[in-house]
Parts: C-alpha cells; sequence; structure tokens
C-alpha cells in the first residue's frame, strides 16, 4: 500500500491539471487512469487548445512541448447554395463578409467580449456558499460585484438579461440574415441538450466566448501535434512537478472510513491510501458507481441520479486521400478553423427537436475541424474530425458516420470518395470508452439549473463532494467543459486549501 | 375647457381599476379611461350569445393578492369566487382524475404508480412551502441592477436573508424551479406520464416555450402561488365569471371616489417639458393630470400612445425588443348539454373541475413544436372549463358555456398566412376536433360558438400579439428586467409617466399586483403617508 496526499481519479486533462498544480505544491500526487494513454476525451477535439493561460503557465506547458496554432480564420459556415461565411479572428474583416449584417458585427463583437470578459471571471472563482456565505466569499462577491459594476449600466442590465436567454433570440437582437443567426447561436447547442430557441443557450454561447480571445466567433486554438501532444504536454508537466501518473489503473472504488474517504481499491484489487480523491470523472459515475451506497446514502444518490447528463452527441473522425473542395471555398486556407454548417435557426432547431423524441435530427449540425490545414505535421494525409449532433441514443457508429457523410456531400460533393478510413463514437460507445455516464462530453448539461454556484447541483458546486475529502475536478463542475484546465486548476486551489 | 385631475389611469382593466381604487382611497381625484364599452380588459363578462355570458379571455382566478381583496373590501362589492374541484385528464382509455380532497387524489394516484402517490404528497407540501417563500417578491419593487445603489438593493437583502435561511433541500428546489423545465422538473419526482403532461401544463401557460423548455419550472410556480381564503393552490371563478372581479374593484373603486369612463379610448399621452400633462382622448377632449398611469402593455403604450421623439433611442430600442409572441387563443361555447367523456360517461362530479388535454408530455411537447415554426398546433393542449356547473345564471336553464383555452397558436404564422377568417375556423375545427376525440357529442351541443385567435385577442382586449401576461414571462423578461431593463420601478424616463399593469413586475395572471404597487409608489413619491402594507 502506498501514501498519497492525493489520488487524482481519471487521467483527462483536468485530472492532470490538478495533479500537477497539486504536485507543485508540494503534495505527494497520483493519476489513475483506466486506459493506456492519459488525455481523456480531449483526444477527440484538435481544438483542445483553450486551455487557460494560468495553467499553461503554472505548469510551464510550454516547456514541455505545447505549441498553440491561432488560425486567422475561426470559422467558415457553409451554406446550402450560397457562399460560405467566413468569421475572422479580426471582426472587421468577418463584417467586411456579412452584407448588411456586417454593420452590427463589430458592435455585437465588442457586446460579447464584454459580457462574456465578465463570465471569465466567475469562471475564475470558487462559486460562493449559498448557505453562509464565509469572508472569503463576500470578499469574492465584491470582486465580483466590482466587475459587474465595471461593466457600466447598460451592460450590467444586459447580462442580466443575456444569460437566461435563448441564443436565438439574443443573436436576433443584432442580426437578420437566417443564416448569420444560424452561424453565430450554433455554439451555444453544441454538446448540449438545447436548441437556439432553448433558454439557457446564450449563456452556454457567452461562456463559449469567455476564455481565450473569444468573441463573436468564439475561440479556436490547435495544439500543434494533435491532441496527443496535449496530453503529452500535461502529463510531462505533471510528472516533471513530482505527481506519479499511471494508466491502467483503474479504481474500481473509493473506499472510506469514518465517514471520511480514505483512498480507493483499484480493479486489479491493489489499494492506494490517500486522504483526498480528487475524481475529474463525470459527477453521476462518481457519486453512484465508485462511492458505497451505504457511504453515500439514498438522498445523495437521488440527487446524483438526478443530475442531468444525457449525450447527444456523436464524434466521426475521417482520414482523407487529399482536402475535400468545398462549394464556395477556393482558398484552402479558409478551412484552418471550425467548419460548421450554416443552417439557418429554425433549420438548427429542427435538428434538436429530434432529440426529444429519442431520434436522429435529419439532418445533423455538425462541427468539422480539419488540423492538417494548419497543422501539416498533425498526421499524414489530411484528417478531419467532426461532432455530430443530435444523435439517437440507439444511433450505431456506422448510422453516425453515415449522418456525417451525408450533410459533408452536400456542401463537399465526392467527398466520400476521398475517405480512406473512418471511426465513430456515439454516446454509447463514449460512455464505454471514456467512462462518462450518458457519453456527454462535458459531463453535465450546461444549462441554467447546473451553473456556477450549483454546478452540478447545490451543495457541491464548491469541488467538494459530500463525503470528507472527496472532490470534483472535471467539466462536472464549474466552470465546466471546454478543455480549459478551468476545473482542475479550481480543484486544486480548493483541494490545497484543505490540505494546508 | 380640459377637465383637471391628480391622476389619469389608462385602460379599465383589472390593473389600471386596482389603481383607480388605491389612490383614490389616498384621497386623489382619479379618472380611470376604459376605450371599451365594457369593463375588465382581459378579465371579462360579455354575453356572446343570446342568453350566454362568457368569460371571453381570463377564466379563472387563483392569483389574485388577497390584500387587494381585503383591502378594496371586494367581497361587499360583489365578488365571490365559486371554488373549482379538480383537474381531469382524459385518456383514450382511461383517465386521471385529481381533486381538492387530497386523500382521493392519493388514491387515484396509486391505480397508476405507488411511488407516484407517494411523491405527490411531498411534492405538494414542497411547493407550498416554494409558494411562501416567495410570496414577497410579489410585492417588492425591483431594483436596478445596472445601477447597484446599495439602497435599492436593500429591499432584495430579506430575500436573500430568507433564502439562506431556508433548509437546504428548499434553497435546491428553489434554483431549480427558477431554471429547469416543467418537464425535468417534475421527472425528478413523478413517473405517470399523463399525471406530468398534465402538471407541466401550467409551466408553459401564456408563454412561447414548450414544457421541456428551460425556464417553464418557475411557472409552474406562479401558477401554485395562489390563495384563496388562505388555502394555496386553489383555483376558482368568479361568480357572474371574470368580469366579476373587474366589476367589484370598478364597484369599490367608485365608492372611493374615482371616476371611470368607458368608451373613452385614449389617442396620446400628453408630454410637455419632459414631464407627462395628461392625455388626449380619441374624441379630442383633452384631460390634464399631474400623474399619467398607464395598464396597458410597453408596446402600447410607449409605441402607440407617446410621441416619437420623447422617448431616447436606447429605451425604444429596449421597448421594442421586449417579446410578446402571443401563443394562446380562446373557444367558448354555448352547449344545449354537458359533454359526455367516452373515458368517464356521463354527468358527474369530475366535470366541476379543470379538464385538461394533456395525455403526454410528448403530445404536449409536440404541440409546442408545430408553433415553433409557426403553425397552430395541429393537436393542441386545451385547458376546458364549464362555468355553469358551479354558476348556472351564466346559461339558460339545462344548458351550459364551455371556455377552451387552447395552445399553441402562435401570433406569427409560417410563411406569410395570417389570422384571416380561414384560419380562425380552421383553428376552431382544430379544437373542436379534439374535443370531439374525448367527448364525441361535443359539436351536437353547440347552439353557439366564439373563436379568438391571438390576432384577435390582440384587437379586441388591446394585448399586443395576443399574449395574455403583456409580455412573455420568460426569465430575462422578469423583474428588474420587465418591462424595460433598468425601469422596473413602474416608473418610466418621462415624469409623471407610470406603467401599472401586467408588463410591470410582477407580471401577468389576474394578481393586481401591479396595480397595486404602482399606486403605492405614486403615493409614496408624492408622500400620502395613509399607505398601510
Amino acid at each position: 500500500m502506498s501514501r498519497h496526499d492525493v489520488i487524482i481519479v481519471g487521467g483527462g486533462h483536468n485530472g492532470l491539471v490538478a495533479a500537477g498544480l497539486l504536485a507543485k505544491g508540494g503534495r505527494r500526487v497520483v493519476v489513475l487512469e483506466r486506459r493506456d494513454r492519459v488525455g481523456g476525451l480531449a483526444e477527440l477535439f484538435p481544438t483542445a487548445g483553450r486551455l487557460r493561460e494560468s495553467v499553461i503557465e503554472a505548469l510551464r506547458l510550454r516547456e514541455h512541448g505545447l505549441e498553440l496554432i491561432r488560425p486567422s480564420v475561426r470559422m467558415i459556415a457553409l451554406r446550402d447554395g450560397a457562399a460560405p461565411l467566413v468569421f475572422h479572428a479580426d471582426a472587421e474583416r468577418t463584417a467586411a463578409g456579412l452584407g448588411a449584417d456586417g454593420n452590427s458585427y463589430v458592435d455585437y463583437d465588442a457586446h460579447v467580449r464584454s459580457l462574456s470578459g465578465f463570465l471569465r471571471r466567475i469562471n475564475g472563482m470558487t462559486p460562493p456558499r449559498l448557505d453562509r456565505p464565509a469572508a472569503g466569499d463576500v470578499l469574492g462577491g465584491l470582486r465580483l460585484g466590482k466587475a459587474f459594476r465595471d461593466l457600466g449600466p447598460r451592460r450590467a442590465r444586459e447580462l442580466t438579461r443575456a444569460l437566461p436567454m435563448a441564443a436565438a433570440d439574443f443573436v436576433r437582437d443584432w442580426f437578420t440574415d437566417d443564416a448569420v443567426c444560424g452561424a453565430l447561436a450554433a455554439r451555444g447547442t453544441l454538446l448540449t441538450e438545447m436548441g437556439p430557441w432553448s433558454a439557457g443557450s446564450a449563456l452556454v454561447l457567452l461562456n463559449d466566448m469567455a476564455e481565450g480571445d473569444g468573441g463573436a466567433p468564439g475561440e479556436t486554438v490547435l495544439v500543434r501535434g494533435g491532441a496527443p501532444a496535449l496530453a503529452q504536454a500535461l502529463r510531462a508537466a505533471a510528472e516533471a512537478a513530482g505527481a506519479e501518473v499511471r494508466t491502467g489503473s483503474e479504481v474500481a472504488s473509493i473506499t472510506t472510513a469514518d465517514g471520511a474517504v480514505d483512498g480507493v481499491e483499484l480493479a486489479s484489487g491493489e489499494r492506494i491510501e490517500a486522504g483526498a480523491v480528487a475524481s475529474s470523472l463525470d459527477p453521476r459515475t462518481t457519486l453512484l458507481r465508485l462511492l458505497d451506497p451505504m457511504v453515500a446514502g439514498p438522498r445523495l444518490r437521488w440527487r446524483a441520479g438526478n443530475i442531468r447528463a444525457r449525450g447527444h452527441a456523436a464524434v466521426v473522425g475521417l482520414q482523407l486521400s487529399a482536402l475535400p473542395e468545398f462549394r464556395g471555398v477556393d482558398d484552402p486556407s479558409l478551412l484552418e478553423g471550425r467548419i460548421v454548417a450554416a443552417r439557418g435557426i429554425d433549420e438548427l432547431e429542427r435538428a434538436f427537436d429530434a432529440s426529444k423524441y429519442g431520434g436522429s435530427s435529419e439532418r445533423p449540425q455538425i462541427e468539422a475541424v480539419i488540423p492538417t490545414v494548419s497543422d501539416p505535421a498533425a498526421s499524414s494525409g489530411h484528417r478531419m474530425l467532426a461532432i455530430v449532433q443530435w444523435v439517437s441514443p440507439a444511433a450505431g457508429p456506422d448510422d453516425v458516420a453515415g449522418m456525417l457523410m451525408a450533410e459533408l456531400e452536400r456542401h463537399a460533393p465526392g467527398i466520400g470518395g476521398l475517405v480512406t478510413d473512418r471511426w465513430a463514437h456515439t454516446p454509447a460507445t463514449l460512455e464505454e470508452e471514456y467512462g462518462v455516464a450518458g457519453g456527454h462530453l462535458l459531463h453535465a448539461e450546461p444549462a441554467l439549473d447546473q451553473f456556477f454556484a450549483w454546478r452540478p447541483v447545490l451543495g457541491m458546486a464548491r469541488y467538494r463532494l459530500p463525503v470528507r475529502g472527496l472532490y470534483l475536478c472535471g467539466p462536472g463542475a464549474h466552470p465546466g467543459g471546454g478543455i480549459t484546465g478551468g476545473p482542475g486548476e479550481n480543484a486544486a486551489h480548493e483541494i490545497e486549501r484543505d490540505l494546508a | 375647457m380640459a377637465e383637471r385631475y391628480d391622476a389619469v389611469i389608462i385602460g379599465g382593466g383589472h390593473n389600471g381599476l386596482v389603481t383607480a381604487a388605491y389612490l383614490a382611497r389616498a384621497g386623489m381625484k382619479v379618472v380611470c379611461l376604459e376605450r371599451r364599452h365594457v369593463l375588465g380588459g382581459a378579465a371579462v363578462t360579455e354575453e356572446i350569445v343570446p342568453g350566454f355570458r362568457f368569460s371571453v379571455a381570463s377564466y379563472v382566478v387563483s392569483l389574485l393578492r388577497p390584500e387587494i381583496i381585503r383591502e378594496l373590501d371586494l367581497g361587499r362589492h360583489g365578488l365571490e369566487i365559486l371554488p373549482l374541484d379538480g383537474t381531469l385528464t382524459p385518456l383514450e382509455n382511461d383517465h386521471l382524475w385529481r381533486v381538492n380532497d387530497h386523500s382521493r387524489t392519493i388514491r387515484e394516484l396509486r391505480r397508476w404508480s405507488l411511488s407516484d402517490a407517494e411523491a405527490y404528497e411531498e411534492y405538494g407540501r414542497l411547493m407550498v412551502h416554494m409558494a411562501r417563500f416567495i410570496k414577497p417578491i410579489l410585492s417588492v419593487v425591483p431594483p436596478d441592477q445596472g445601477r447597484l445603489h446599495p439602497l435599492e438593493w436593500l429591499s432584495l437583502g430579506p430575500l436573500a436573508r430568507r433564502f439562506s435561511d431556508l433548509p437546504r433541500r428548499l434553497r435546491d428546489t428553489f434554483i431549480q424551479v427558477m431554471t429547469m423545465s416543467a418537464a425535468d422538473f417534475l421527472d425528478q419526482w413523478f413517473e405517470t406520464d399523463p399525471l406530468k403532461a398534465t402538471m407541466s401544463a401550467s409551466g408553459i401557460i401564456g408563454t412561447f416555450q414548450g414544457v421541456r423548455s428551460p425556464g417553464t419550472a418557475y411557472v409552474l410556480l406562479h401558477h401554485y402561488m395562489g390563495e384563496i381564503d388562505g388555502a394555496y393552490r386553489a383555483w376558482g371563478i368568479p361568480r357572474g365569471g371574470t368580469g366579476g372581479v373587474s366589476l367589484a374593484i370598478a364597484s369599490a373603486a367608485r365608492s372611493l371616489g374615482a371616476e371611470i369612463r368607458t368608451e373613452a379610448p385614449v389617442a396620446r399621452i400628453d408630454v410637455r417639458g419632459g414631464r407627462a400633462v395628461g392625455v388626449t382622448l380619441e374624441s379630442g377632449d383633452e384631460i390634464l393630470a399631474d400623474n399619467v398611469l398607464s395598464s396597458a402593455d410597453s408596446r402600447v403604450t410607449f409605441e402607440r400612445l407617446v410621441e416619437p421623439g420623447v422617448l431616447d433611442d436606447e429605451f425604444m430600442a429596449d421597448v421594442r425588443r421586449f417579446k410578446f409572441r402571443g401563443s394562446s387563443g380562446k373557444v367558448n361555447l354555448a352547449l344545449s348539454g354537458l359533454p359526455d367523456f367516452t373515458c368517464l360517461p356521463g354527468r358527474g362530479d369530475h366535470l366541476r373541475g379543470a379538464i385538461s388535454f394533456s395525455p403526454s408530455i410528448e403530445y404536449m411537447e409536440r404541440a409546442y413544436d408545430d408553433a415553433k415554426y409557426g403553425r397552430p398546433s395541429r393537436r393542441p393542449y386545451i385547458d376546458m372549463i364549464i362555468p355553469t356547473l358551479v354558476d348556472p345564471a351564466m346559461a339558460p336553464p339545462g344548458h351550459h358555456t364551455m371556455s377552451c383555452f387552447v395552445q399553441y397558436a402562435p401570433y406569427h404564422l409560417a410563411d406569410g398566412a395570417q389570422w384571416d377568417d380561414a384560419a380562425r375556423d380552421a383553428f376552431g375545427e382544430t379544437v373542436l376536433d379534439t374535443i370531439e376525440e374525448r367527448a364525441p357529442n361535443i359539436r351536437s351541443l353547440i347552439v353557439g360558438k366564439q373563436v379568438l385567435t391571438p390576432l384577435d385577442i390582440e384587437r379586441r382586449i388591446g394585448l399586443s400579439e395576443g399574449n395574455i401576461f403583456q409580455g412573455e414571462l420568460s426569465l430575462e423578461q422578469l423583474f428588474f428586467n420587465r418591462p424595460v431593463p433598468g425601469w422596473a420601478r413602474f416608473r418610466t424616463p418621462v415624469r409623471g409617466l407610470w406603467v401599472c399593469g401586467s408588463a410591470a413586475h410582477p407580471g401577468g395572471g389576474l394578481m393586481g399586483a401591479p396595480g397595486r404597487i404602482a399606486a403605492h409608489e405614486l403615493l409614496k413619491e408624492r408622500g400620502k403617508a395613509r399607505w398601510r402594507r
């Protein structure tokens, strides 16, 4: 039996971030990853570069090989029968290509930067206690209050108005062209169980813009070498800081003594002792599978069971023999960012409707990236990774790959002939392969009812779970998903406070 | 020669009348101006078919503030609320019938699910707790979140304290209620589909949302806040229809010295030097007043009654952004007998409450999906009551009136379609088809019929886009954002111009609350200390 200060369950990017920061602070940390490699779900996303600067610096990730690529084209939105809409990092340049809506684009960009800047502040803090606010909470509250006031009266009012809104209403306040609205609102629905008309999707949208440079089209940052490079850099940094990282080590249960955590037991039977266990797994798995039901108790289990985490997104990978030719795209550098289908708001909503009745969208929403456009060394030949939603729980890998190909054919006829290999993950296989309950890529629905001081549930929103010594450090906790390292960093801070 | 008043109130709906009553009670010389020949706004009773009187629009009462009933002595002025007992959900081969008699309801639920029967009691207690907690919010004047002046936020202090004093369980529930969809919220408690569907229906009434839309659990609570004779969550119908409520308030107002005029449509709010000085009627007559209070919605008040150029562009942009999106229609029927439901045949007590066409969550959600894309629901949600079973005087002997509130009927139709006569007829037929599936004899009973589309509601009652709450009760249009962000304190940028209708906090639902708070705010400003809360 070995003795550590902190055991991190799950070697996804948040677990590695937490491990690295705690180890840097002198704690004896071990990361236990079930699979044969670390990185978790992040390996599915080439745009895994939205890590917080504070995390990159604290862990010296650049010294460990992390190199970020920031394409000047953030997003290209393909339209049926019309030229695509191109969203550059430069707002003015984007505005020039948007026709009449270009007039409001620059202002919209400034507006959302301001609002999402406030969210960034919220994301950097541990949520306050809502029962007995402590001195630290009041201080945090005052800082937040000042930041709120600094928005100015108009923007402050706008913020309270915007947060509970539907993304569709939010963008329609500014733009008239349906394709523009759809392209801009889409990120408010990605990886969620929300459509553009769902209240709370504006929050998702603004949060998406909160980290990094953001702005109207959202941030797009690729990791040179692909997502495996991110995992490698994080592992190297954690180990350099003194953390132990073990793969092939599945945690079967969290052990307790006298109502407090005292370690974990692996599937192999090996026991590892520690006074603190931080789970970067999703909260349902953590509380319902890893924790002894007798220790958890019926009430905690009921609350955990009610955490909403139903995944409807599939991820499809294509190996391509050549770069696809998209209609209306004559310059391949336009493909260096995210590739989305610019459907109108109602079309997007219709795609979402299917998820309510257990079906797959007739025409799915897709967001694809071809990392080799901006990072030729990322792989041999061209690869495309795409998120496809909304898919039925019954859909198989072939079904979802088929959905993607059908949609891509509309925009890049003949692309089917370029595919030399393909793989696909459905919510079911995501659950199986990555251990995330419900196959929800964000661990828990990022809706208003699972936000900030009540994410994933009220009373468990400060990284501490209701069993002493047990913590949550993955995206099931504030500030949620998006490969930012945010939850890991925030949780590490709180764990360190408790250990000190 | 212009007449002179201390206050002129635009609109003789229930809120305008409430405001008139309270201001008159404080000794002010007030006149209330109603466009139509009949008072009440949406709370109005009219004889649409000879011999049959209908609550044309609003049809039940539960949320009318008890302090208003008490302070204006409405009982003495004719207000009598007759209890509406129960909700029946007719299904193809079964039914779900919940009544005020708690143990009977539990027995009925046991028929469906033992765990639901158990959960129902707990749920009911929880919602009553929530309602008690939230109740003070109904009387608060929301602060301006843009200014963050400490004094303004003081009003929220007690509420925040109450929140942290709540047991953790209730704090949890409060946050959920404010953010979840009605369906998701109920999914945590219940498994019986028709039960969840019927309960969640109250979460979408008057909204352009579906039962699965986040933010609808809140409206579940909004409708739970009713108090009749001290019992929460009891709904009733006023004797004489909802017009009876308005007439009682009008009688009280008159007895306190208020002047009320019908057929007095206002054409313009007169503003001079940034100050409201009175109104001009469509007839050309001018009425001067120190204060003008509008109980019309914000679009009517600011876009129609105030001249362009008076209010700044930013304010007007916010007014234009306020969402209305009416989603409901009404079908009022004069019947020669009672509907016979195949799932529960014959005349019985099951007809004396509400009859809810809400068989499943999917049914409710698909009804909403249709509306999202600009079509009336193919199979709509219907909330039906037969008032004559408790108030027989509303129809000739042996005859009945039936009131059907229908969702969804979106104001904005797809593909350039309009709510013309053909569309109205088709809508009416869809409603009858839906009813007929459960009560096949319905068409044979019809002696007269009135179908109100959202356009009809807009034209007849003056509610923009036919939205029954004078603007959606979506989360971003509540509290400090209602009716305009930064202008939630019943005042407007024009000095002396106030809002006192459902456009203001706490919104619609036949509460009378906005009317009362507005009056209080005006009196406070005038330093009239006769007010006691």
